[in-house]
């Protein structure tokens, strides 16, 4: 059983839809061309490639807001302008005296850092369109600020970029700066992209709800990537003065954040190598073939829609072809329970899970009217009822969406916060949801280690530069959500992208999902529906031994078969209050209950 | 049994119809009939497929299988053909529109219908239920619960449909509110509209219906005359244990 | 002075006021914003100054002609852009897939009529000073626009089948109202109040392909004050939106101007995403 799980964990690392620098060989055939172009001696061609790297830095880091998180930030060329103009203007002495030129780039990256968070702040807030009209009107605003600020910007006329000094100096010396750049650029994106905080982006991207309950909080890692992001942008503003020599204002166009944006999403979002492949094209089509500079808006924007319309997920959709393998039609699911015992770990104790009294209104509607409720480990507890008689929302005030008006809720003994999802994760509440919430862009094994962020130790930082605490971290929690895909059954579809999974298969992901944080406290939100007379038998198998390994069950459920197989105590809601409790015999003759089904 | 004479061709006929909600299959392979004029009971639990299947029928989710209705196949219709070719689809949870008053609730139900016969036609309907009918200029906004779910049914009454639809019109609504919307359809059924009614309150509604299809799991479990003896522990089989399935008594 | 900054602004907000008009009524009908309602203000303008400079032709007739194409733009957006991305589960595709065509249609205007912005030509024989034509025909437009809505919305069956599928798309469904069909009668009636701002509006903003960027989000502003879906809002904030702007343009510049009415429009979003008068937004869960 160990070989098995740790070669399944061998073969799963560098590869996967969100892979370290999938696609090696390309990104080896760029370096070569990029390390050998000088030998062309072609300052023409030298200045297209320049360009390409320096609008790749910037894009690199706009793919972490735009690709990963999926925040539509339009108006990015306004990192450019900003980190040019501060570059620019310290190095020419015209903010007190002449700075070095390479410092004077890094306080560039510093500006663009701290707009990057200022701008990035509202998306915290506002939905999405209003989101991108704040970017767009902030660009105008820089631009503008920039025409208006004579000492600083020289206005309308402009001022000369910074030079850099040996080695990087102008000419072949400041191609291979940027080269360099931009292979770093590469390299900490990628590091991010395939680490525990590229995961916690797309699924904050796809799948919120869900990400909340897997304790990846949204503010702050959102906050550290528009940082991240707005560093680069400035960075790459200040290389960009220095290759034009002179920037004006009007450099930098609307045009230019369409480019960034649109290569980004032509190349495909959660992908490297597509947004750089899309970069590179964008940025050089327009230099050999003349008209195409008139059009060349135009194109990207024709480029956009067709994406859109055709092949939203842009050419890394296109190259993903390990993902046009055809999957075997008749696939089973078999949980191999036996392996809980090694998922779920050491047990904390006797869990215990208290409600108290707990009420909770909508308007007007009383959804929950004074209910008590005990959760205890090793037990599995059913909650059923009638439609509309609270179930759905006990489970969801346990997680922490909503705040009842009244009651308590304890994790042994312990007041648990309301309004704060995230934090369960860390108490070791986990739950799934009615319909499966997953990424599915993502691969099954991608999905399943979503579950593992809050046991990932390594920092931002340390993922961004690969450090070896993220890497023992990668490794940890590749092993770990392989196994846990091996106790539901479905490691043989580790690497297949969830969207195409069928039904039954995602309920599944999303406990192994949930079996990575190795509960004190599983819910489980209606797992049974959808799957067919068989899956609900194993289903109810597999639940059985995670509360008998010691874990605390909740099981909201219609399904009445599986309930009154594997609850040991079943609460019965009806109209927001305890119609009855006690043990599924009793339930099932208990007078009331029936009738309340039955509508009497 | 129906037979196969003409007058007695099944108005509604549904055969190996499946649903279900993108991945999620609910309805497997149902089978049901609805004669003209007659009540038809759909009970069954929560999350067995009962507001699917209306909306399968109605048009408002994709489908597989066949649906024939008065003579002809709305298997691929959407609802807007539906309501043309006769059936009329309240929806569960009363959703009328607020922001608009009570009369122009049931112009938008006449919608389809032509120009000079709709205010007529709209004047029928709110005659079943002459409280709404002193609220006609009223926003949907200020009715009660009650009082909504009576504008609902009334919107459905207005293209004068062959077949009403109603699913679980008595939810959130009081016993005596209850009573008078199960009583208007008693009157339908008088006037020769058939109905499928769609409820939790088994009581209350085999007391209006002719015939009752009980589903769970997505499947017809049972298929019962409104009349017959053991019923309620029938019904209570299907509901909690294994299934009962019964020819209906012919 | 004072003078100048009233029917300036007054004039100009009515002009933002009508295009945040037409996001309203696009999302109304769809649930989602479109990046085409500065395009449709910006070509009312070109097409104007096209037919009626260019080509010579009778204002009227051009006029008519202008919420012609503002009508089949309308159209257009509703058949290309919008309606293959809602049935999408991917959310924000709308966003990408109207800027998209918003940018080439700006794209082929700079191109064929040109970067320079061009005078638009005097319409009626009529009005001079604060009274200039210029002025009152946008807040004209403006209050003929809001009248004619409330017309339709309350006393034809059409206009409340769009106020239906504005409040619950659902049960309009099931009543078995032409879902699609009033989905593209709004996108329509949308792209000519769109091309009608556009018109009325060019004297002052002149034709001129950047007209689209600046109208784009100038006519969201009094939709992000205003509430979504409330033209009453956008009325009211567009017409503050640009007597704010004058004034700030005469007080402090234009360069500061813009940045105030931005720092405003984040402010206030920030405070109240759902707008002044807006409603609250739905559970997630």
């Amino acid at each position: 059983m160990t070989d098995t799980t740790a070669s399944a964990a061998a073969r799963a690392t560098g590869s996967g839809w969100l892979g370290k620098l999938e696609g090696k060989i390309s990104w080896i055939l760029l370096g070569l061309v990029g390390v050998a172009l000088p030998l062309l001696d072609d300052s023409y061609i030298g200045v297209i490639a320049q360009r390409a790297y320096i609008y790749w830095v910037l894009s690199a880091g706009l793919n972490l807001v735009v690709g990963y998180a999926g925040q539509i930030a339009i108006g990015w060329v306004s990192m450019l302008t900003l980190g040019a103009y501060t570059t620019a203007a310290l190095a020419a002495g015209r903010v007190g005296p002449e700075w070095n030129s390479y410092l004077a780039l890094i306080a560039g990256g510093v500006m663009g850092a701290a707009f990057g968070v200022i701008v990035g702040l509202p998306a915290l807030r506002l939905r999405t369109f209003y989101f991108a009209m704040t970017t767009l009107g902030f660009a105008t605003i820089v631009t503008q600020v920039a025409l208006a600020w004579k000492d600083i910007t020289g206005g309308g006329v402009g001022t000369p970029g910074p030079v850099f000094s040996w080695p990087f100096e102008p000419g072949w010396g400041f191609y291979y700066f940027c080269f360099i750049l931009a292979a770093v650029s590469t390299w900490i994106t990628a590091n991010i992209g395939s680490s525990r905080y590229g995961r916690a982006l797309v699924a904050i991207r796809d799948a919120e709800v869900a990400a909340e309950a897997s304790g990846i909080a949204k503010p702050r890692l959102l906050m550290l990537v528009f940082l991240l992001a707005g560093a680069m942008g400035g960075i790459a503003g200040g290389l960009f003065a220095s290759l034009q020599s002179y920037i004006t204002p009007d450099a930098f166009t609307f045009e230019m954040s369409v480019l960034f944006f649109i290569g980004i999403l032509i190349g495909g979002r959660g992908s490297i190598l597509g947004p750089a492949l899309g970069t590179i094209i964008l940025t050089a089509l327009p230099e050999f073939a003349a008209p195409l500079v008139q059009w060349s808006t135009f194109l990207y924007a024709s480029l956009l829609l067709l994406i859109v319309l055709v092949i939203p997920g842009g050419i890394a959709d296109l190259l993903d072809y390990k993902n046009r393998r055809p999957l075997e039609q008749h696939r089973e699911i078999v949980p191999r329970p036996e392996l809980l015992a090694r998922v779920l770990g050491e047990q904390r104790g006797e869990t215990l899970i208290t409600l108290k009294g707990i009420a909770l209104h909508f308007g007007g509607v009383k959804a929950i009217d004074g209910l008590d409720l005990e959760i205890r480990g090793g037990e599995v507890h059913g909650l059923i009822g009638p439609n509309g008689s609270g179930k759905t929302t006990t489970l969801n005030v346990i997680s922490g969406y909503y705040r009842p008006h009244n009651g308590t809720l304890k994790l042994d003994g312990v007041d648990l916060p309301f309004e704060q999802p995230h934090l369960r994760a860390e108490r070791g509440i986990a739950r799934t949801f009615q319909t499966p919430r997953l990424v599915g862009a993502a691969s099954v094994l991608e999905n399943v280690m979503i579950g593992g962020m809050v046991q990932g130790r390594a920092t931002f930082t340390e993922a961004m530069l690969n450090l070896p605490r993220h890497r023992r971290d990668e490794k940890e929690m590749t092993e770990a959500a392989m196994l846990a895909l091996s106790t539901v059954g479905l490691e043989g579809l580790a690497h297949v992208r969830a969207d195409r999974l069928q039904h039954s298969e995602l309920r599944f992901v999303e406990i192994a999902r949930a079996l990575m944080l190795q509960p004190a406290c599983l819910m489980l939100d209606e797992p049974a529906a959808g799957l067919s007379a068989d899956e609900i038998i194993r289903l109810g198998g597999l639940i059985k031994a995670v509360s008998r390994a010691g874990t605390a069950v909740l099981l909201v459920e219609h399904h009445a078969d599986l309930i009154f197989d594997i609850c040991d105590r079943v609460t019965v809601l009806n109209l927001g209050k305890v119609l009855a409790a006690g043990t599924p015999a009793e339930i099932r003759s208990h007078r009331e209950v029936v009738s309340a089904y039955l509508g009497a | 049994m129906p037979t196969s004479a003409p007058s007695k061709t099944p108005l509604l006929q549904v055969s190996g119809l499946t649903a279900g909600y993108g991945k999620i299959v609910v309805l497997r392979d149902i089978t049901l009939t609805i004669g003209a004029g007659e009540a038809v009971a759909l009970l069954g639990p929560n999350g067995a497929g009962k507001t699917t299947l209306l909306r399968a029928v109605s048009g408002l989710l994709p489908r597989t299988g066949q649906i024939r209705f008065a003579g002809g196949d709305i298997s691929t219709a959407g609802p807007r053909d539906t309501v043309r070719a006769g059936i009329a689809h309240v929806v569960e949870g009363h959703r009328v529109f607020t922001q608009l008053s009570v009369f122009d609730n049931l112009l938008l139900a006449g919608y389809g219908v032509a120009r000079e016969a709709r205010n007529a036609q709209v004047e029928e309907a709110l005659a079943f239920f002459p409280e709404i009918a002193a609220k006609r200029n009223d926003k949907a906004v200020t009715l009660s619960g009650g009082q909504q779910q009576m504008l609902a049914v009334a919107q459905g009454l207005v293209a004068r449909p062959r077949l009403l639809m109603l699913d679980e019109p008595s939810a959130g609504l009081s016993p005596v509110l209850v009573d008078r919307v199960l009583a208007a359809v008693s009157r339908l059924r008088e006037g020769g509209t058939a109905v499928l009614l769609v409820e939790q309150l088994i009581e209350k509604a085999l007391a209006v219906v002719d015939r009752v299809y009980a589903l769970a799991r997505g499947s017809i479990v049972l298929e019962a005359n409104a009349g017959e003896a053991d019923l309620a522990s029938r019904l209570e089989h299907a509901y909690f244990g294994a299934d009962v399935s019964a020819p209906l008594a012919s | 002075m004072f003078q100048s900054i009233v029917s300036y602004g007054l004039a100009v907000g009515a002009v933002y006021a009508l295009i945040g008009i037409t996001y309203n009524v696009m999302f109304s009908a769809s649930r989602v914003f479109s990046f085409t309602a500065g395009m449709l203000g910006m070509l009312g303008g070109v097409l104007g100054a096209l037919f009626i400079n260019k080509m010579g032709m009778n204002a009227i007739l051009a006029f008519v002609l202008v919420l012609g194409c503002g009508a089949v733009l309308g159209l257009v957006t509703e058949i290309l852009t919008v309606r293959p991305v809602l049935k999408s589960i991917e959310q924000h595709l709308y966003v990408l897939s109207t800027l998209a065509f918003a940018l080439m249609v700006q794209q082929v205007t700079a191109i064929e009529w040109g970067t320079e912005a061009q005078p638009f030509p005097t319409l009626l024989p009529a009005g001079e000073g604060w009274l200039d034509q210029k002025f009152w025909l946008p807040m004209l437009a403006c209050a003929f626009t809001i009248g004619g809505l409330e017309f339709l919305y309350r006393k034809t069956l059409i206009g409340r089948a769009f106020l239906a599928i504005a409040e619950d798309s659902y049960a309009a469904r099931a009543l078995g109202l032409p879902e699609t069909r009033l989905r593209m009668a709004s996108y329509a009636l949308a792209g000519m109040i769109g091309a009608l701002a556009g018109f009325t509006g060019a004297q002052m903003l002149l034709a001129y392909f950047g007209n689209q960027a600046i109208l784009n989000f100038y006519g969201f502003v009094p939709v992000a004050l205003g509430g979504m879906g409330s033209n009453r809002g956008a009325v009211i904030g567009g017409l503050a939106l640009g007597l704010f702007q004058q004034a700030a343009n005469f007080l402090v510049g234009g360069i500061f101007a813009a940045v105030a009415v931005f720092a405003v429009f984040i402010v206030v979003l920030l405070l109240r995403p759902e707008g002044l008068a807006g409603a609250a937004t739905a559970r997630r869960v």
